[in-house]
């Protein structure tokens, strides 16, 4: 593997991370994160999304009229999440939880790191790697999902996946860390968590 | 060849867009049985959450073709009744007939007199004694609908054994504990609805008065959600209009149904026109 497709593949995992560093898809990752269930298949959908869709465009990259290349990234972005949704309500395992991320699987189309990658990266790259950089991404993605779904649920429901952990420990659950401003308290943290790991993020 | 021409980008655009709408429809027709057969094993999971045979959680950890089964053992009847309490269909228990969201909105249409038609109320009979009827009306965002088990009438008043509430797309955390919340759907569990008034059933803020000794007086009111307001007008009129509509069929007569109807069909225009 050469440096560049390395690059490619671990920069948004870290260093080049969309939410921590980027400061993208922050709405989603404070709204779908009190469940792990639910963090996990909004990571799984936004990395088909960001993945396939980069894929798509990439390959029509040279096809695309300038003029209305926004909008042709629009109706393939909104063709993958709609197939998505689609999908996951097709199934007796995910339809509970697409009830329970309700629009939030929808507005994958809005989420900036979708078409913020076809613009930066598929445009102007070969397929493969293309389809590489949006898989990337949403694990960069979904990992800070996982992260911050991780202790909301354990602080917040005193479970893992459903499991109990923590309640049989007598534990009451804390109902602060259910609610948003919990999300975005977590968020901080682990920004500054990696700040401080990593010096050249940080401002002079 | 020159991408910018305005013919190119022309075709280009309509190729895309005719392409996509293509693959969606081919998915969404070659899936949509699939997702009719979990809407209505969902549905199915919420009468009987409703009715008291278990919690929304168990149901689906049980699976579809579980709770169907759950469902043909414990219901006695199931038919669909006009407002005069005149039998008009009987839905097949063996198919497990039932009425989906969907199917309610039409009927929510007939209730009000905004679409003309045949109303048909289903009714859900369980062995037990409890029946189950729908609900359905708009909260702040979308629809809202549910359903509300009744115990066998004692001298000709009804009490609530239960109730459970869905919503399209109400506020997460908010309006969307009429779901969510099952201290919310608690409340409703012994109150009685009062046919003889326009507010057969009230959602209000404060709930029922206080008796002497701190315990609640049995009337039909329960306290609202706060910061859902407009859900939890909605949910109101959405279970006084349907009540409203099944009055005889608990032979309770409403001298008043036409009246809730004009007051919750005022309250809705009015909400449009804010």
């Amino acid at each position: 593997m050469d440096a560049k497709l390395k690059e490619t593949i671990f920069n948004p995992i870290f260093k080049g991370n969309p939410i921590t560093v980027l400061v993208l898809g922050i709405c989603s990752s404070l709204a779908v994160t009190v469940t792990m269930k639910g963090a996990l298949v909004m990571a799984l959908s936004v990395i088909v999304v960001t993945g396939i869709s980069s894929l798509i465009l990439s390959l029509l990259r040279n096809t695309i009229p300038s003029r209305v290349r926004i909008i042709v990234q629009l109706v393939v972005v909104a063709m993958m999440v709609i197939l998505v949704d689609q999908i996951l309500k097709s199934f007796e395992a995910t339809y509970a939880i697409d009830k329970q991320l309700s629009v939030y699987i929808g507005l994958i189309i809005t989420n900036c790191i979708v078409m913020g990658r076809i613009e930066a990266f598929a445009l102007g790259n070969k397929p493969i790697p293309s389809l590489l950089d949006g898989i990337a991404n949403g694990a960069g993605y979904g990992m800070i999902l996982l992260i911050v779904a991780f202790f909301r649920e354990l602080l917040g429901s005193g479970t893992l996946f459903g499991f109990d952990i923590l309640n049989r420990f007598g534990y009451v659950a804390n109902n602060l860390v259910i609610l948003p401003p919990f999300a975005l308290i977590l968020l901080g943290c682990i920004v500054w968590v990696q700040r401080s790991i990593q010096k050249d993020l940080q401002e002079k | 060849m020159n991408t910018n021409s305005n013919v190119y980008t022309v075709v280009y655009t309509t190729v895309i867009v005719v392409l996509v709408a293509a693959i969606l429809a081919v998915v969404s027709q070659s899936l949509k049985s699939r997702q009719e057969a979990n809407e209505k094993a969902d549905t199915i999971s919420q009468m009987l959450t409703a009715a008291g045979f278990g919690t929304k959680a168990e149901f689906q950890q049980i699976g579809n073709a579980a709770v169907i089964a759950k469902y043909k053992e414990e219901i006695a009847s199931a038919y669909t009744v006009d407002t005069d309490n005149q039998k008009i269909n009987d839905l097949s228990i063996e198919n497990a007939e039932i009425y989906t969201p969907a199917k309610l909105k039409k009927q929510n249409y007939l209730i009000k007199g905004m679409q003309e038609g045949q109303i048909e109320l289903p009714v859900f009979e369980f062995k037990n004694g409890i029946t189950v009827v729908p609900i359905y009306g708009a909260g702040l965002w979308g629809p809202i609908w549910g359903y509300i088990a009744f115990n066998q009438p004692v001298d000709g008043s009804i009490t609530i054994k239960g109730a459970y509430f869905d919503h399209e797309s109400e506020t997460a955390g908010l309006g969307s504990k009429i779901k969510d919340d099952p201290q919310f759907q608690a409340e409703f569990v012994g109150e009685k609805p009062d046919f003889s008034q326009s507010n057969i059933f009230e959602i209000v803020k404060g709930g029922s008065p206080k008796n002497a000794d701190n315990s609640e007086v049995i009337d039909n009111k329960i306290d609202a959600i706060t910061g859902a307001t407009m859900t939890s007008q909605g949910l109101d009129k959405a279970i006084d209009t349907w009540l409203s509509a099944y009055a005889k069929h608990f032979n309770a007569p409403c001298p008043v149904a036409e009246e809730v109807i004009a007051a919750a069909e005022t309250e809705e225009t009015k909400a449009e026109e804010e």
